[in-house]
């Protein structure tokens, strides 16, 4: 009978909060991977289909109930509808489905998780399992299931980790923190990964610290496969996982291992087109063939970072061959003077002399690279980068080069280079033709990943998500191998051909010519990362670049106040909102106790929460109403955080 | 493609809707299954035969887990919807983009709102609502389904079409003058003649409405009335738009773009005559509820044999049976029965008039039994199994005596109830003898019992068929008409002409275009009323709106009932307060509460609803009444009003000029919402 009362809701909204803060640690309720096709009879029991079922513990009646409900309840929704099932919704939890053969994964979650994100959540587990296991199908069919549940577990305790509940709602890869290093050290990895691409064998790469990126060339997707096998090592120290094909050089802190790994064939060509970007960079691979003299390709191509020219020998003197030899007194230029251009602390004092020396002459040099003075965020001009070595070493192709790559640290904190974004053009007049080559690739990639972040309509975008996702489960996987350098807490990853390890030269080649340079930066990034958070100022935000699926926010560290509550609850309104609704492109909601502002670009969204007793307010229009005032303030805030509104 | 229907605990379909498509995607999958050259099913079979699985694994997961589906959605945005109201089931689906999920929740509650209205206190027993909404009688259950649909059909159409409906609040036609002379003549002309009279049979005229399409122009309670509820008021404007619906005017035609708009679905339209050149050849006939019309060969095989039945038409004169919300001084009442005249003035205008049955005492105290074995039941289940000296007790013993009294009553009147008074021998057996059970859980399934005779005897008194045979005569029904038409003949032009441009951005006094440069719409609405005021939004082929007309007016309507869905989201977490810049356009919407004085009171922290919570709205599920009864507990000393504002600008104004236009719009529309119902 009609009873009304608010009572019920008012218990409803404390519940609410219980299940906020409990999502800090959010956990998945249930995961489950069912094989309808070993359940065809009538007399098949249930738990013939059941491949997998989280948490493990559970009774099997209760995994035999959900997954013959589940299973059931979408074939007939999928034979209604004539598509599978997407999005499974209870009332006290979500699933979302993915099916596809005779496959059914399900993962579900608290109500509180936006839709978009434990569906993005579904796909990148399973794209997960596919990248180091292949197909399903053909995995069941060749490995136990024990073994492969224990895959399935870590993947998943993988996604559940360590993040913030922000993290979550963007489903975004862990970055470090890019204001509190030095962005020279950025530079210094974006480096590192270019000169091993110039093994032909090696596709991409990233550079990982303490589980998160330090720079990466792959997209978000592929990075984000790579760095589970990463943080799996990290925390077994150095137990070789299971299988790891071969582990070679395990000396001290120091060790390399590769895994197999499979890509499906749009990864494959997104990495290889990348690939082809790179050639632009270095016309030397060409000069890299299969069997060159292993010497003079160590000294050419892998050991040279910042002051690495890519050309030929031959461009190089034709440019400024004194100049050379000036600031780089060892002829051969090993992985040594490659770092002693950047690390002032280790090493032999002839190096830091001459890092003293560079230091100097970068004063003179300075008034002549100011038309490249890009300023970062921590007050250090990158002019100072390639003051004299512009001038002394690089050719005019390698300072193009260094642009591009300053431009992409100087967008947002980029880190990517295959996947960087450059908003404005660079003008140089004397290298036209050579930045067309260089920025047209980029450019179309840019407007790819525009088209699919914005979408011509929701259906649109819609299935091409699914396609993709689709394509990982259906399509034929492609076998790569995952090499990993590992120096302490750093790691270097490259995705490779499969032949790589067997290969006579290259493993030994990438190992030795990166070796310096990663200790290098291992060595400042320990240094650098170990400073206090700053104090976290009167406001709460989150910046998402949905290009580089990369998070900046204030929010993380601290125990979270009512008043972060309700702004991660805000958030993840507004941005389950902007993903539906693509014409949407600011909006301020209010309730009694908080206001938050959200905007967002094809490129990135933008939460904004300022921290005050709110006044009172009757919530009748009125222009004077501190809520109207938010997108000014957050302009005005976040600028410091790198982020421009503008 | 889409669907609804209501399905019973053993995976009984009791009801459904579906649009052609749906039913043709339907068949086609079912005949794959099907051998050839075998007549296919009749599609009732096929469609319980489809969503069985779906049914049956609802109850599965309710029974064993204790959570049930809530919503399914595919990879090619197929939405399925879920409810569970006690017994029934209700499952809505759409395949074709055009409703959203809480489109298909409100579509549910409405269909809810709707068979209570129909059926009253029958739907609060499964078993018999059961029986009610899928009768034996084939040619009674095709009646029964035929109406419903009908109804939800026109509710779609409002819903889609009409601003009143998107946002679910009255529209008044603005025009005070005429307004109060209509509703003094409704009562002292009108009411009091039918009342006094000696041909009403019993019956008292307690609400007296005019609608012009829609809109409300006039609106009359006796004084002894209780208020009529919006929720009500709003089901009733459905009930008569499905009797008459407005979709005859001449002005209403189909452009090319407006596929889905008009309500009929028609297939396969035969051009229209080259000198035809407006679409006059789609025009439904005025008095018939918009139906299919199947005309390719194809769909006519799978016409149900239900649907080729012939329904037999209704005296017109016979009123309806409807059941309404009533807080009287004996207390609150939520479904009492009344008879509801509609009576049609001209084609748009129509007269309502709302009778209190004679008999309806009957239900007041079925209704109070009702809640009384409600409360023991709740009792018992907490194991309170007291000794008969506990002061539980005493609510028992009254309500023994009560029913017996009752029971005596019926009686002495003729209504038969031989299963009520066995049942409630029995029960008195087991309860208070000695040798019975006593007031323990054993009695559970007896109160149960108990309740079901209760609601067949309401059943008897006020839904079953010839239930309705007293009624205001004939005569009396045209005198009021004549009467009525006599009155407001010389404004009929004038007021069909005023309900589709109630008030335009350039009309007196309020000249929004000159006043609030880059205002393109708005909607105010007065919650507490349940009222709203918009500038019309129709949009017809001849009649240019202040938006145009053509893709711009239709893309404009189309956003103002998208971000009236945006608003209300997030309404129901918490948000009272949004600005949205959208596309070309920045759109604003406030929430805020009164007193009496208009004196602005203080936001609270407003609760978040859940997803699965009733839809925010006024039709179905009053969430604004639980809103203003939750702000309430925090001022109770006044008396708590709820306005709501949405604005949509264009976005090139500065956003200082628009939260000023808003706020000047707040204080201006404040006074024409005044005009009192009564």
């Amino acid at each position: 009978m009609n009873k009304y009362s608010f009572s019920s809701y008012v218990l409803i909204g404390r519940g609410d909060a219980c299940i906020l803060i409990l999502w800090l640690h959010p956990t998945f309720n249930y995961f489950l991977l069912y094989d309808g096709s070993k359940v065809k009879e009538e007399g098949d029991p249930t738990r013939a289909g059941i491949c997998y079922f989280y948490p493990e513990e559970t009774p099997l009646e209760q995994q035999e109930l959900l997954c013959g409900q589940l299973a059931g309840v979408s074939r007939c929704v999928a034979e209604l509808s004539t598509s599978p099932v997407r999005l499974l919704r209870l009332r006290r939890s979500k699933f979302a489905v993915r099916m596809r053969e005779q496959f059914l994964w399900a993962l579900s979650s608290s109500v509180d998780v936006p839709d978009v994100s434990i569906c993005e959540f579904l796909d990148q587990l399973i794209s997960l399992f596919c990248f180091y296991n292949g197909p399903v199908r053909q995995s069941y069919q060749l490995h136990s299931r024990a073994d492969l549940s224990a895959h399935w577990a870590k993947y998943l305790s993988h996604l559940q980790g360590g993040s913030t509940e922000l993290h979550h709602i963007f489903s975004c890869l862990q970055t470090i923190d890019a204001t509190k290093i030095d962005p020279l050290l950025l530079l210094k990895a974006a480096l590192i990964l270019q000169a091993c691409q110039r093994c032909p064998l090696v596709l991409a790469g990233c550079i990982l610290y303490r589980g998160r990126i330090v720079s990466t060339q792959m997209p978000p997707s592929l990075t984000l496969k790579v760095m589970v096998h990463e943080t799996e090592t990290y925390n077994q120290e150095h137990r070789p996982p299971a299988n790891e094909r071969s582990t070679f050089s395990t000396g001290g802190q120091s060790s390399t291992m590769t895994t197999p790994v499979f890509l499906n064939p749009s990864e494959v060509q997104a990495l290889h087109s990348a690939g082809e970007l790179c050639c632009f960079f270095s016309t030397s691979r060409s000069h890299c063939s299969p069997q060159p003299d292993p010497r003079a390709r160590k000294s050419r191509l892998l050991s040279r970072t910042l002051s690495d020219t890519p050309f030929s020998e031959q461009d190089l003197t034709n440019s400024s061959p004194s100049a050379s030899c000036q600031t780089m007194p060892c002829s051969h230029r090993s992985s040594l003077s490659d770092e002693s251009c950047f690390s002032p602390s280790p090493g032999s004092s002839q190096d830091s002399a001459h890092f003293a020396a560079t230091h100097q002459s970068e004063d003179s040099s300075h008034a002549d690279s100011e038309s490249h003075d890009y300023k970062l965020s921590n007050g250090i001009t990158l002019s100072e980068v390639n003051g004299d070595s512009k001038e002394a070493v690089f050719g005019d192709k390698e300072e193009t080069m260094i642009k591009t790559i300053i431009g992409s640290v100087e967008e947002g904190n980029s880190l990517t280079n295959g996947h960087h974004l450059t908003l404005e053009d660079e003008k140089d007049q004397n290298h036209e033709d050579h930045e067309r080559h260089l920025h047209r690739p980029v450019k179309e990639e840019r407007l790819d990943v525009g088209r699919r972040v914005l979408g011509d309509s929701p259906e649109k975008m819609w299935r091409e998500e699914n396609r993709t996702c689709g394509e990982e489960i259906d399509s034929e996987l492609l076998p790569m191998v995952l090499y990993e350098h590992r120096v302490r807490a750093l790691v270097l990853a490259l995705l490779v051909e499969p032949q790589f390890p067997t290969d006579r030269t290259a493993p030994e080649e990438v190992y030795h010519s990166s070796l310096a340079s990663l200790n290098g930066l291992e060595v400042h990034l320990r240094t650098s990362s170990s400073g206090a958070p700053g104090p976290p100022g009167p406001y709460s935000f989150a910046h998402y670049d949905c290009i580089q699926n990369t998070l900046t926010t204030n929010l993380s560290g601290r125990l979270p106040g009512p008043q972060d509550r309700s702004f991660v609850r805000a958030t993840a309104l507004l941005h389950s909102h902007f993903s539906h609704t693509y014409s949407a492109q600011e909006a301020i909601i209010r309730s009694a106790g908080a206001a938050v502002y959200g905007t967002r670009s094809a490129a990135q969204e933008t939460f904004f929460l300022q921290h005050a007793a709110t006044a009172r307010n009757s919530g009748i229009p009125n222009p004077l109403d501190s809520a109207f005032a938010l997108p000014n303030k957050a302009r005005h805030r976040l600028l410091k955080h790198g982020v421009n509104l503008l | 493609m889409k669907c609804l229907l209501v399905a019973s605990e053993s995976a009984e379909v009791l009801f459904y809707w579906t649009d052609p498509e749906f039913e043709l995607s339907a068949q086609e999958q079912y005949g794959a299954s099907q051998e050839d050259g075998e007549r296919p099913p009749a599609f009732e079979d096929s469609i319980n035969t489809l969503f069985a699985p779906i049914i049956i694994s609802c109850s599965t997961m309710v029974d064993q887990l204790g959570d049930s589906y809530t919503s399914f959605s595919t990879e090619n945005n197929h939405i399925y919807v879920l409810h569970q109201f006690d017994e029934c089931l209700y499952i809505a689906v759409n395949g074709d983009g055009e409703e959203s999920e809480d489109d298909l929740k409100r579509k549910i509650y409405v269909l809810k709102k709707l068979t209570e209205m129909l059926f009253g206190m029958v739907t609060l027993s499964s078993t018999l609502l059961r029986k009610e909404l899928r009768p034996q009688d084939t040619e009674l259950r095709c009646r029964v389904w035929r109406k419903l649909q009908g109804l939800l059909e026109t509710y779609s159409r409002l819903r889609d079409h009409d601003q009143s409906f998107l946002v679910e609040a009255v529209e008044r036609l603005i025009h005070p003058t005429l307004c109060e002379q209509c509703i003094e003549f409704l009562e002292r002309r009108l009411v009091q003649q039918i009342n006094t009279s000696v041909d009403r049979a019993g019956e008292e005229v307690q609400h007296a409405f005019i609608l012009v399409h829609t809109k409300l122009l006039a609106f009359y309670s006796s004084r002894n009335a209780s208020t009529l509820t919006s929720s009500d008021l709003l089901a009733l404007i459905i009930l008569v738009q499905h009797f008459y619906p407005s979709t005859t005017d001449p002005e209403e035609s189909t452009p090319e773009d407006m596929d889905s708009a008009s309500a009929p679905e028609i297939f396969y339209t035969p051009e229209p005559s080259p000198t035809d050149n407006d679409s006059g050849s789609e025009r439904v006939e005025p008095d018939k509820p918009p139906v299919f019309q199947f005309v390719d060969p194809d769909i006519q095989v799978a016409v149900d044999s239900l649907q080729t039945l012939e329904v037999p038409p209704q005296d017109p004169s016979t009123p309806s049976r409807v059941f309404l919300e009533t807080t009287l001084k004996e207390g609150f009442f939520p479904m009492m029965p009344h008879s509801m005249y509609c009576l049609p003035m001209w084609p748009g205008i129509t007269l309502v008039l709302l009778t209190k049955i004679p008999n309806s005492q009957i239900a007041m105290s079925i209704y109070n039994f009702l809640e009384g074995f409600t409360k023991l039941e709740k009792r018992l289940a907490e194991g309170q199994q007291g000794s008969p000296a506990s002061r539980g007790q005493l609510p028992v013993n009254e309500l023994r005596s009560k029913i017996d009294k009752f029971i005596r009553v019926l009686g002495s009147s003729d209504i038969q109830a031989p299963f009520l008074q066995s049942v409630w021998a029995e029960f008195k057996n087991r309860a208070f003898s000695r040798g019975g059970s006593g007031l323990s859980k054993e009695l559970l399934p007896w109160c149960r019992n108990m309740k079901i005779q209760l609601c067949a005897i309401y059943r008897q008194c006020y839904v079953a068929e010839g239930s309705s045979r007293q009624r205001l005569s004939t005569a009396l029904q045209d005198r009021a008409l004549t009467m009525v038409q006599d009155k407001l003949m010389d404004w009929k032009e004038f007021l069909l002409v005023k309900s589709k441009r109630n008030i335009t951005m350039v009309s007196y006094p309020l000249t929004y275009l000159e006043e609030f440069p880059g205002l393109v719409h708005f909607i105010y609405i007065d919650r507490s009323a349940g009222q709203m005021i918009a500038p019309s939004l129709s949009i017809t082929e001849r009649a240019t709106s202040e938006l145009g007309k053509g893709p711009l007016a239709h893309f404009i309507k189309a956003k103002v009932w998208s971000l009236v869905g945006i608003a209300r989201r997030y309404l129901q977490k918490g948000y009272t307060t949004v600005t949205l810049r959208d596309g070309d356009y920045f759109f604003c919407y406030f929430l805020w509460f009164e007193n009496e004085t208009g004196f602005k009171l203080d936001v609270v922290e407003i609760p978040s609803l859940p997803d699965d919570s009733a839809p925010i709205g006024m039709l179905a599920c009053d969430y604004y009444r639980k809103l203003l009864r939750y702000y309430s507990k925090c001022q109770p000393s006044e008396v708590v009003k709820c306005y709501e504002l949405l604005t949509v600008h264009l976005g090139v104004i500065p956003t200082e000029y628009i939260l000023q236009h808003c706020s000047q719009l707040a204080r201006k529309l404040w006074e024409p919402s005044r005009i009192p119902l009564l």
